[in-house]
């Protein structure tokens, strides 16, 4: 197939799951077999295009010499003031996440396998339409399309919560839509001012995302009075959009209520994917466009993710609902990412890059293996659920293992991104910053150290009350709602046609979860195989920042040159 | 030397809407009360068609480079007009097959309708409303304006009364007719203040008075002019501090006549203001500086725009939050759109008075976004997309009409159905009528500006000319910089408050069910007016490039001085680089 060019690949990879959502609606009338089966085809697919997609990648020169790989450019809005292009392609930043979306839309796909089977046509289009979606943002290189597919997202995802969702599901869909809908409007004109700025600096309009960030490296937006601070200014308007998707506490309370409302195929795609993507807002934007601003906030920015990792944890320790506990697990993840992006140290920021990759494994097979204890004892309540293990230790044991996964034990994916962002989180605070900021740092990354411990707390407490001990049978009606509500039972699927409470799991349920299992060994025992490719690209965005940081901090030291924890040592933790 | 002759040539299809007008009246004697709205579809239909093959058509099609003008007495063809008036038909006739649906409803003959039988009056009013609306696109005179203005006025009367069939009609026809006279009355005092300053009815004279400015007494007049035209305007718009008739008139007249007026009058009223403000761009004057006359009358211009801009979006979707009736809750949001729409034409004063601010730039140095006509251009643009969205979710309405109220056999007689009112009677509606709720919910998001929707471009070219005034100057506290950063932000933000009630239809639609059934006896022709508008939004969403050019090349029009020709001459111009992209 030498003849398929990587642009043409590219097109086909974000277009198959869209052909598969017509080819659904098409057989919807054949009923919710036809159209799951549909769906997984589609799927699995779009996974294989997309894996092929990234070897191709990983084989060309393009990704050796930094090069977008796959470009296509189609003109949209071309006119006037507007030079607004189709422009796809993928670089050492994106093809993880790329990757990983494709990977949890089959997840998304399987674990509704069963749960799903009341008006299953929308559900599965609207999945496969938010995984165009979720590929889309991380093939954008265009800033309007990276926004309109940012933004898209939440269409999907508030019809999937809205209508297959639990109890609150109403009131969760819209808090969803509307708190990220108002942040990333502000981002949108922050966005616009850069491309203003652009245009005017260098005389072209262009949307080009590589070309505004090769503009604002020559043409920086003013930092000064003189200036109005616009940089601040559009970095804030940014952060508006960002941190609310990451969520960075304290914007994070629309996440616990969309998470635990949402049926699982949301929650997979939610937690594996959209929260990605204000991390990689930042990482695309903030970090290469705006340096000055970024170095200014950084500090409090690190301070928000460690108290994010502490807060997320200390909340987590306290929840009885298992599903609310891990969206505050999230919360939590999220911080590690957060503070090891505003460590603006290369192996913090390297770390943070691939704790996305591990955050979206670890918490897209917890969110599933919530969803298949739902399946199976219609409660999520912890205090009602217990000695799984003895009754399906499949599921026990792929949970154990997203468990530990999740608390970075060694060996496994968690462990080499917390590590590396704990690292670099000391390297900086030893000695990348002045000595009035020194302490403060040593603070606060102790105490994201700490939530590592808190996080390893929560879980396995977790994990022992649920997996282990007697077992136990949820009381009647216990985490079902009251039957006869005047809804169109959303709910109706948990009385009929399940696996029996002591079913271990089905072959879909495997199919679900083995694949992320296999990249959470693969990326815990070989994670140079996944640093490699992004480390150079993740270097060159956070050059200027750091270059920023550092002359802020009145430090002489280039953080991209020696003093960096050598890849090669992570590569053989085990 | 135009002839009488020549000056009616150039108005062929607002003649033969009037002539469609007379047919429907008159045959209405003989033929019977149902075809009149044939006649009416029709009639558009011959006058879009004369209106493409008339000279002037192409001028949308031109580049920068073949921009002209066709003047004739009072009546100018341009860009501007030739956009207004595809518009303006275009959208009286899905509008016409919004009310057909609305007035010959599918199941009259299986009783119990609320609706009276349609009448070829009604039709003949619309031809005739359009006929004005289309007049008041072309009008290069302030008498001709004023008669445009006016021939949109007396038939929406007529079209509201001869819908009160109960109190709140009755109250909805009333409201309109003395609010509107109000309205009618101080904007010709504007108009008089006008003629006042240019000491004659022309527009082109008009500007030269502004021009020359500085003689004191005229000069003095410019405030009252600007505060009366714009109150005059605002009330077409629904815009603060003339919005407040709205949800009562909406509330109390059928879905076809309130997609009618959440449309069309806008249109007026946006066309009656940037006419307003392209009076003020004569271009730059050798130095680049603007006459004194022309630069006061733009600021204050802007000042006043912007304020009512801000105020309107806020007070409207604020409005819309606690809405329960959708009609109502549909009238607020017209309300705030009404305040988007204004937020372009105060970027479009504030720019066309270049040279006075903050000086020349890069950006405002492209020859299309100078003077402000990129703030021409995205009002337009916007106006298209609100227009489509708003008539597609009131075809619904009409074409969905009433539904049962919940009733199961036993329980007594089956109580009437009713007609459709409020939010919650279109609980359940993806179950009962999947293709009308789907198309609800993409209308609905494309007001709510979610992309990659025509509601999305527009906000988009709105704030982007927001973004661009004074783009040099830094943001200081009371600059007009400032001040247009400031509109930006309270846009998006309205956008996200908006969405609040937008998708609460949407939650009603999709996430409830319902026993009630939904009728769908609106009409078929209000259900192909949907669709209609349904595969138009899809085409915008898809491809913004052709209705983006279009506004662009009208935007660019509305002063006929040639702006573009001193434009095209300045070096730095962004205009360049952007050609040799394409």
């Amino acid at each position: 197939m030498n003849g398929l060019t990587p642009g043409m690949h590219l097109v086909l990879v974000l277009v198959t799951p869209l052909v598969g959502a017509i080819v659904a609606w098409v057989l919807g009338s054949r009923g919710y077999t036809a159209v799951r089966q549909s769906a997984a085809v589609t799927a699995l697919i779009t996974l294989v295009a997309a894996i092929w997609l990234v070897v191709r990648y990983l084989m060309s020169p393009e990704a050796a010499a930094g090069q977008p790989y796959g470009v296509v450019t189609l003109p949209w809005l071309v006119d006037g003031m507007f030079d607004v292009r189709l422009s796809l392609g993928l670089d050492g930043l994106s093809i993880w996440l790329f990757g990983l979306s494709a990977l949890l839309s089959l997840t998304a796909v399987l674990v509704s396998w069963k749960a799903i089977q009341e008006r299953p046509v929308g559900f599965y289009v609207l999945l496969l339409v938010l995984e165009t979606a979720m590929l889309g943002v991380f093939a954008a290189r265009d800033v309007i399309l990276f926004y309109v597919c940012f933004e898209f997202t939440l269409v999907p995802l508030f019809f999937l919560i809205g209508i297959w969702g639990h109890d609150e599901r109403r009131k969760a869909a819209i808090k969803f839509f509307l708190y990220t809908l108002a942040g990333s409007v502000l981002a949108f004109l922050g966005l616009l001012t850069i491309v203003l700025w652009n245009a005017s600096h260098t005389g072209t309009v262009t949307f080009d995302i590589d070309a505004l960030t090769a503009g604002l490296a020559a043409h920086p937006l003013p930092m000064n009075a003189e200036g109005g601070w616009l940089q601040l200014i559009v970095f804030l308007a940014l952060f508006a959009g960002f941190a609310i998707k990451v969520p960075i506490v304290p914007f994070h309370t629309w996440l616990p209520l969309a998470h635990v409302e949402a049926p699982t195929g949301g929650s997979v795609d939610l937690a594996g994917i959209l929260l990605k993507l204000g991390i990689y807002g930042f990482l695309r934007f903030s970090l290469p466009m705006l340096p000055d601003a970024t170095a200014l906030a950084a500090p409090w920015i690190f301070g928000l993710g460690v108290a994010g990792i502490v807060y997320g944890a200390l909340v987590a320790l306290v929840q009885t609902d298992l599903k609310r506990l891990i969206a505050y697990s999230s919360v939590s993840h999220m911080g590690y990412c957060v503070m090891g992006l505003f460590a603006l140290e290369p192996v913090a920021v390297e770390g943070a890059t691939l704790q996305l990759v591990n955050h979206g494994l670890s918490s897209a097979g917890l969110f599933a293996l919530v969803g298949m204890i739902y399946d199976r004892y219609h409660t999520r309540t912890i205090a009602n659920l217990g000695g799984i293990a003895a009754k399906a230790p499949w599921l026990a044991a792929l949970f154990m293992l997203f468990t530990f996964s999740s608390i970075g034990l060694p060996g496994l994916n968690g462990f080499v991104g917390e590590f590396m962002i704990l690292a670099g989180s000391f390297q900086r605070a030893w000695g990348g910053v002045s000595a009035a900021w020194r302490t403060a740092y040593l603070v606060m990354t102790c105490l994201g150290v700490a939530g590592v411990v808190l996080g390893a707390w929560y879980m396995l407490w977790a994990v022992e009350r649920v997996l282990f001990g007697a077992s136990r049978e949820p009381p009647k009606g216990a985490g079902t709602h009251a039957p006869g509500t005047p809804d169109h039972g959303h709910d109706a699927h948990a009385h009929a046609s399940h696996a029996a409470a002591t079913d271990d799991l089905a072959w879909y349920e495997c199919a679900a979860l083995l694949p992320l299992a296999v990249f959470v060994f693969w990326i815990g025992l070989v994670p140079a195989t996944f640093l490699g490719p992004t480390a150079g690209a993740v270097r060159g965005i956070m050059q200027p920042s750091a270059r920023a940081f550092a002359a802020r901090m009145q430090e002489t030291r280039v953080p991209a040159g020696t003093d960096v924890v050598a890849l090669p040592t992570l590569s053989h933790t085990p | 030397m135009p002839t009488a002759l020549e000056t009616f040539l150039l108005v062929r299809p607002e003649i033969v809407l009037v002539g469609g007008a007379i047919a429907a009246f008159l045959g209405g004697a003989f033929a019977g009360v149902r075809r009149g709205w044939l006649v009416a579809v029709a009639a558009i239909a011959a006058a879009l068609f004369i209106a493409w093959a008339q000279p002037g058509a192409g001028l949308l099609a031109a580049d920068a480079a073949g921009r002209g003008s066709i003047v004739s007495g009072p009546v100018a063809i341009d860009p501007f007009s030739v956009y207004v008036r595809f518009t303006v038909l275009g959208l009286g006739l899905v509008l016409a097959l919004v009310q057909a649906g609305d007035i010959f409803p599918a199941a009259v003959s299986r009783g119990a309708t609320v609706w009276r039988g349609g009448t070829c009056e009604e039709a003949g009013t619309f031809l005739l409303l359009l006929a004005g609306l289309a007049l008041v696109g072309v009008a290069d005179d302030l008498v001709l304006l004023f008669a445009g203005l006016e021939l949109v006025s007396i038939p929406t009367y007529v079209l509201l009364a001869l819908k009160r069939t109960d109190s709140r009609g009755q109250e909805a026809s009333l409201k309109y007719f003395f609010l509107s006279l109000v309205a009618s009355a101080l904007f010709l005092y504007a108009l008089v203040c006008l003629y006042g300053i240019g000491g004659s009815t022309r527009f082109d004279a008009i500007a030269a008075g502004l021009r020359a400015g500085g003689d004191g007494m005229a000069m003095a007049l410019l405030p009252v002019a600007l505060g009366m035209a714009m109150a005059g305007a605002a009330f077409r718009l629904a815009a603060v501090p003339m919005h407040f008739y709205a949800p009562d008139v909406y509330e109390g007249t059928s879905p076809g006549n309130a997609a009618v007026l959440s449309t069309l009058p806008k249109v007026a009223g946006v066309v009656v203001l940037l006419r307003l403000v392209g009076l003020a761009i004569p271009g730059p004057l050798g130095d680049g500086t603007v006459a004194p006359g022309a630069a006061a009358y733009t600021d204050l211009f802007w000042q006043l725009a912007a304020v009512l801009a801000a105020l309107t979006m806020t007070v409207g979707n604020v409005m819309a939050l606690v809405q329960t009736n959708l009609r109502r809750l549909l009238a607020c949001s017209s309300i705030a759109h009404a305040g988007y729409l204004l937020t372009g034409i105060a970027v479009a004063a504030a720019a066309a008075a270049v040279g006075t601010g903050g000086g020349r730039d890069a950006i405002a140095a492209d020859s299309t976004w100078l003077a402000g006509l990129g703030g021409a251009t995205a009002t337009l643009f916007y106006l298209a997309t609100y227009a489509l969205a708003t008539i597609g979710i009131f075809a619904a309405i009409a074409y969905l009409g009433h539904r049962w109220p919940e009733w199961t056999s036993g329980s007594g007689p089956r109580p009437p159905r009713q007609e459709i009112t409020s939010v919650e009677d279109l609980d359940g509606l993806s179950g009962t009528n999947p293709v009308a709720a789907f198309a609800i919910a993409v209308f609905l998001l494309s007001l709510a500006g979610i992309p990659p929707l025509p509601g999305f471009w527009g906000k988009l070219t709105l704030a982007i000319s927001a973004l661009e005034v004074d783009w040099n100057a830094p943001i200081t506290l009371g600059s007009r910089r400032a001040a247009f950063v400031a509109l930006a932000v309270i846009l998006v933000l309205n956008a996200a408050i908006a969405a609040a009630y937008y998708l609460r239809i949407i939650a009603a639609m999709y996430f409830r069910s319902t026993k009630r059934g939904v009728q769908a006896d609106g009409g078929l022709a209000a259900g192909i007016a949907m669709l209609a508008c349904l595969v138009l939004v899809g085409l915008v969403t898809l491809q913004p490039r052709g209705l983006f050019r279009t506004s662009a090349a009208a935007g660019g029009a509305i002063s006929r001085t040639p702006v573009v020709a001193a434009a095209d001459a300045m070096p730095g111009s962004l205009a360049t680089p952007v050609a040799t992209n394409r």
